[in-house]
């Protein structure tokens, strides 16, 4: 296969990476809008994160937001545990990544062992049931500083020193959540094309049917669940880093879960190129409906939610790809 | 702790029990009419508490009054919701009728910040009270607690003993069936959907019975959280089974506190809700059919 079939073949993936590369340079040309693309790649990153396993296998994970809370938390549990054993900032860094990963990969297989036996509308309710019990347990034991949070701005300060500090909360978590939409983009597009990725579109289509053909559904939901869960929760450890306090019920508030759902569903369910074009949108139309009809962007929001649902049920790449269906080449592309 | 005392604790996880089944109740009866998980329903809840609070400090009207306003005003609710929204969404996938409640509570959350606020509001409901094994119990309360115990009743008999409930309870055994029997299916679901709704009102308005403070725009998330706990307790559908859930419920929530509290947790009540979590999703997972059914 030549170069040009190559390229073809994975121009979706092409197109995406540089997409993601042209927003990135526009955060370094406009420095007043670096925030802005910021937020949109946070959005972009996490709904294909969640894309991973909600598009792919139609589950519903209304605590999904524990494992972007998990992240958060081992970062700033990490940079405290550093911070009072005077480890560099590299370690300190490292060990948060890993902490991220290891809670929230111990929750998710938790989870995933149990939650995952469960179908529909009872798997929904364990997942509710799951990330709010997680909260209670973390105000209720005093864990992490309970409901007082853990606030990590003065560690921060202690590990980078005075002059790194907005290197410490700016540069480097905007870099790793840059890093973190391209991998998101790319496990994605692999998963997407992959045995795994055609088996858990069977089992969103029909899991019975799934399993006589063969497939080893608990397993695959599994495998998606945790890749899933994983990119969330390094979102989370970066994020951590932005916001400097981690408060529990921020962390584990399922509203949060629902705005990655509605993003997903917007761009179009188990699509690639879905969360970067209901990303942008969702992040774009919140940050100037803010400005322009200040405290009524939920209400909006409401509505958009229900009209998505009742007529446009494939999201905007979903809608597209119908409509441009007999263009063999756009039919290639967008999807 | 003395005997008085545990009879106290008993008496009042009863009375929170039943108010909590009659709030479980709607959602249960929507699952098992229609196979919908309605999200909406803590903010019905939410109105029912508002509808309680608006009349009571406009007209002066007690809530043992404005529970029929909530339950006729609910009927409507839910029918139209049904028919605006629920009704091309019957039979299709959960992420679509979960999104489109989850929708429907936001809109219904935003419709009650823009009039009333975020403020929490409350009313000054006072009627007296009553010496229950030697500690002083509100009156009030204890007229929520029958109020509920009462709507249960009249809705068991009203499924059980009329042709109309008879037709409820086919169309949630088999809506085909029911079809082909002559039933009008989507009559059916709009009655269902109105009457949980009605139900989730009214329940709002007796939780205010309970404790007539704390009203805000989320005033019904933590009932709908602690619903879905009720119901699972009771078996997804049964509308029994969600009122003995509550009663279960309430005794669990008004017991693991003073116990948590004596173990020295930090926050015994966060801890009591961690409980009734972690209960949920043993349930879920050892007996998702419900503790009743075989």
């Amino acid at each position: 296969m030549g170069l040009r079939e190559v390229l073809i073949k994975h121009l979706t993936l092409i197109i995406l990476i540089v997409i993601y590369v042209i927003l990135w340079l526009l955060r370094e040309v406009f420095p007043e809008y670096s925030q802005l693309i910021i937020t949109l790649l946070y959005y972009i990153t996490i709904a294909q994160a969640y894309n991973i396993f909600l598009g792919m296998t139609g589950y519903v994970d209304f605590g999904y937001v524990s494992y972007f809370g998990l992240g958060l938390y081992g970062m700033a549990v990490a940079i405290t545990l550093s911070s009072s054993s005077n480890m560099s900032e590299y370690i300190a860094i490292l060990l948060g990544i890993l902490l991220a990963l290891a809670l929230a990969n111990t929750v998710a297989g938790v989870v995933g062992a149990i939650a995952l036996r469960l179908r529909g509308a009872y798997f929904a309710i364990a997942t509710i049931g799951l990330s709010q019990a997680l909260r209670y347990l973390i105000e209720g034991a005093k864990i992490w500083g309970g409901a007082e949070g853990v606030i990590i701005a003065s560690d921060l300060r202690k590990i980078f020193g005075e002059e790194r500090f907005s290197y410490a909360t700016i540069t480097l978590p905007d870099t790793g959540i840059f890093i973190l939409t391209v991998i998101s983009g790319l496990v994605m597009y692999v998963v997407r094309n992959s045995r795994l990725g055609y088996g858990l579109l069977a089992i969103r289509e029909d899991e019975d049917v799934a399993r006589v053909m063969g497939i080893s559904t608990t397993l695959y939901k599994f495998i998606a669940f945790l890749i899933s869960a994983s990119l969330t929760s390094l979102v989370g450890s970066m994020w951590a880093l932005k916001i400097t306090a981690i408060y529990p019920p921020e962390s584990f508030n399922i509203a949060f879960s629902v705005e990655f759902i509605v993003i997903v569903m917007l761009g179009g369910a188990g699509t690639v190129l879905g969360p970067l074009l209901g990303g942008s949108l969702y992040a774009l139309s919140k940050y100037y409906l803010g400005t322009i009809l200040p405290g009524l962007q939920l209400t909006i929001f409401s509505v958009l939610l229900l009209v998505i649902v009742l007529v446009f049920r494939q999201g905007i790449v979903g809608e597209l790809r119908s409509l441009l269906y007999r263009y063999s080449f756009i039919r290639e592309v967008i999807r | 702790m003395d005997l008085n005392n545990i009879f106290f604790i008993i008496y009042q996880g009863l009375v929170l029990g039943s108010i909590y089944g009659v709030i479980a109740i709607g959602l249960s009866l929507i699952f098992g009419i229609t196979r919908i998980i309605n999200l909406s329903h803590g903010a019905l809840i939410m109105w029912g508490a508002y509808t309680a609070f608006t009349f009571f400090t406009l007209y002066n009207l007690s809530p043992l009054g404005s529970i029929f306003i909530a339950l006729v005003v609910g009927i409507g609710l839910g029918a139209a919701i049904f028919y605006v929204i629920l009704k091309r969404l019957i039979g299709a996938h959960e992420l679509t009728t979960l999104l489109a409640t989850f929708a429907l509570s936001i809109f219904l959350q935003e419709l009650a910040r823009l009039r009333y606020g975020l403020d929490y509001r409350g009313y000054n409901l006072y009627m007296g009270s009553i010496n229950m094994f030697g500690y002083g119990a509100s009156l009030s309360a204890l007229y929520g607690g029958i109020l509920a115990l009462v709507l249960t009743t009249l809705l068991t008999l009203f499924l059980y003993k009329t042709r109309l409930g008879a037709a409820i309870r086919a169309v949630a055994q088999d809506p085909v069936g029911a079809y082909v029997c002559g039933i009008d299916v989507n009559k059916i679901y709009a009655i269902g959907i109105g009457l949980g709704s009605a139900f989730a009102m009214a329940g709002g308005v007796i939780a205010t019975m309970y404790s007539p403070t704390g009203i805000n725009p989320y005033y019904g998330e933590p009932y709908l959280l602690k619903s879905f706990v009720i119901v699972v307790l009771g078996g997804l559908g049964s509308v029994i089974g969600a009122y003995i859930g509550g009663l279960i419920f309430g005794l669990a929530e008004t017991t693991l506190f003073p116990i948590y509290d004596y173990l020295n947790f930090h926050s015994p009540s966060s801890m009591a809700l961690f409980t009734e979590f972690i209960i949920l999703l043993l349930l879920l997972l050892l007996r998702p059919q419900g503790l009743f059914k075989r």
